[in-house]
């Protein structure tokens, strides 16, 4: 048994690579500006990372009335990314869309890496994480939509990280069924992730079935935006023709996700808003007002969407400078979710003297949260790029 | 056993905040406004001169309400927040996490960090101190000095509270939540 599976191990096609290797990059600027950034990204995540072990909790600026911040933001960020990426490298090697197959290992390849750098951040957001992995076994809490939310994602783990062996081994039947228990899994996960917040009866703009279902959607719509940077930075933006043609049909998949999204969160704040609900309407109007959200609004929906009806996709190029606003866009849609989520107080009158009724609960994120997100952005990198080192990303022929 | 309640003849109040004084002492809570099992909440006159709402300024203390359905209890992921014998919601300091999602969930803002453990603390009744030490009374309701809050099982029917339960109107807050408080507010 142990000599099977050590042989099943080293028969796993890994390229012999030396620390000599890693640095070895073709000098142009470009790759030198993402090399620096990585560094200082990563720079960033060890300076943070040296204040929250000397201040714990205290090096970050969430309260009693604001308990989630830009860390469990930023974890969303990544898991809603690896979600997305799990979906496009499914297109290929789970539902045989011969198109997207060259983009799957890669695509796998980046939900691993993205879900490692969420699991990296919401380490130091969770104040016990060995604590919760030793009773999340002992006494799991079967009616919390985080405690499935964790374990969900830690079996969509594995099972990413079986199927991407399995792609790398070139045995298609079995990265096929292990993609698609990984996706389902994963699917099941992300939507309890939508749920951690639609179950918050406490939060009437939060609560109910709207989160759960646009979490996919949203990670579709992500998982897209990736793959056009993912695939611009491996051709240097010039990309062959059957790359091109696999962009197209991303770029036109990505126009009718833009437009499912921008009339659901349409309805949702006209819903919301309509009859003037108490701890619902004047939330949303509140959110309307906030530039996070228009940012989120302009930057991920309206700009990529009218780059892609422009020429209905068949600018790639374009499509990548579209997709790299569309996730810093992506970025203020879960920075929002979590912050608006929180902006009703609960409690509506004065405990202390020389105190303002509360109004609006107010959060800025501390330099500490700043410098680990960032972190976790360039760990993401980092991984991707030891991995294109490390394994063949590319097709197989 | 017991199912322990509290009713609160909140227009007594006087807002001298001896409770929040007797909890922390008797407790051991942590210095800081922030970091309260027990509050007074404050809502201020409305309206402006001469025309003043008298009646719209209240004094409404409030705490953990006890829930039956506890929202904090069904999201903890460790369980970490529970009922104990006496269906009082407690947190067990040893299974918390961190993970605040119970001061999210909780609609009555009642939680807060410990600094100390760096865990989640709440109002449990006493259940550490007075009531480990057979005593029948909470800290906030034996210092009050206008009797606002009366403690005591709902299970009996023999008790003050469920007397006083039976005999006067009464509200829960966020009842339409369907937590089902165990704090009722006496009119």
């Amino acid at each position: 048994m142990i000599a099977k599976a050590k042989e099943f191990i080293t028969s796993i096609p890994v390229n012999k690579v030396g620390m000599k290797d890693l640095l070895d990059f073709e000098r142009t600027p470009r790759n030198m500006l993402v090399a620096v950034i990585t560094v200082g990204l990563l720079a960033l995540f060890v300076v943070g990372l040296a204040f929250f072990f000397m201040h714990g909790h205290h090096a970050y600026n969430v309260t009693k009335e604001h308990p989630w911040g830009l860390l469990l933001a930023v974890y969303i960020f990544f898991v809603v990314s690896s979600t997305g990426l799990c979906i496009i490298g499914s297109l290929g090697d789970v539902f045989g869309f011969k198109d997207y197959m060259l983009i799957s290992k890669r695509a796998i390849f980046g939900s691993i890496v993205t879900i490692l750098a969420g699991f990296a951040v919401i380490a130091v957001e969770i104040g016990h994480p060995v604590t919760m992995l030793i009773y999340n076994v002992l006494t799991p809490g079967l009616t919390s939509a985080i405690w499935w939310m964790g374990t969900l994602y830690g079996a969509y783990l594995a099972f990413m990280i079986v199927e991407f062996i399995f792609l790398l081994k070139g045995d298609m039947k079995k990265a096929k069924i292990f993609g698609l228990t990984g996706l389902l899994v994963g699917l099941a996960a992300h939507s309890n992730l939508g749920s951690v917040f639609g179950f918050l009866n406490a939060r009437p703009i939060a609560n109910g079935v709207f989160y759960p279902t646009y979490f996919i959607l949203t990670a579709f719509i992500t998982g897209v935006f990736i793959a056009f940077i993912i695939m611009g930075f491996r051709y240097k933006l010039e990309f062959p023709e059957k790359v091109k043609t696999m962009l197209t049909g991303l770029a036109k998949m990505q126009a009718l996700l833009l437009s499912i999204l921008i009339f659901f969160i349409t309805w949702k704040m006209f819903t919301d808003i309509y009859g003037g609900m108490p701890d619902r309407s004047e939330v949303a109007i509140h959110i309307l007002g906030s530039w996070t959200f228009q940012a989120e609004v302009i930057l991920a929906m309206i700009i990529p969407l009218v780059i892609i009806l422009k020429d209905m996709g068949r600018s790639p190029v374009l499509m990548f400078w579209a997709s790299l606003s569309g996730m810093v866009g992506i970025f203020f849609m879960r920075y929002n979710l979590v912050h608006d989520s929180q902006l009703k107080p609960l409690q509506m009158m004065k405990t202390t003297e020389y105190q303002l009724a509360p109004s609006w609960v107010h959060y800025i994120p501390s330099a500490t949260e700043i410098m680990i997100s960032l972190g976790g952005l360039g760990l993401c990198i980092a991984m991707y790029y030891a991995g294109t080192k490390f394994f063949n990303l590319d097709e197989d022929h | 056993m017991a199912r322990y309640g509290m009713a609160l003849d909140y227009k007594n109040c006087i807002n001298c905040k001896a409770c929040e004084v007797a909890c922390k002492e008797e407790n051991g809570v942590t210095l800081g406004a922030d970091k309260h099992r027990i509050w007074v909440g404050v809502k201020e006159i409305e309206g402006e001169y001469p025309f003043l709402s008298i009646s719209s300024s209240t004094f409404m203390p409030s705490q953990c309400q006890h829930c039956d359905d506890a929202p904090c209890q069904m999201v903890c992921p460790t369980n970490a927040t529970y009922f104990d014998e006496n269906r009082v919601v407690r947190v067990n300091t040893d299974q918390c996490i961190l993970c605040s999602y119970c001061m999210v969930a909780c609609p009555y803002d009642a939680r807060f960090v410990d600094d100390r453990t760096m865990t989640v603390d709440k109002c449990n009744f006493c259940s550490d101190t007075r009531l480990a030490q057979g005593k029948t009374t909470t800290a906030c309701q034996n210092t009050c000095p206008t009797k606002v809050r009366t403690f005591g099982d709902l299970d009996d029917p023999e008790s003050e509270i469920s007397e006083l339960l039976r005999t006067r109107d009464h509200f829960s807050l966020k009842a339409h939540l369907g937590t089902n408080p165990k704090l009722f507010y006496l009119t």
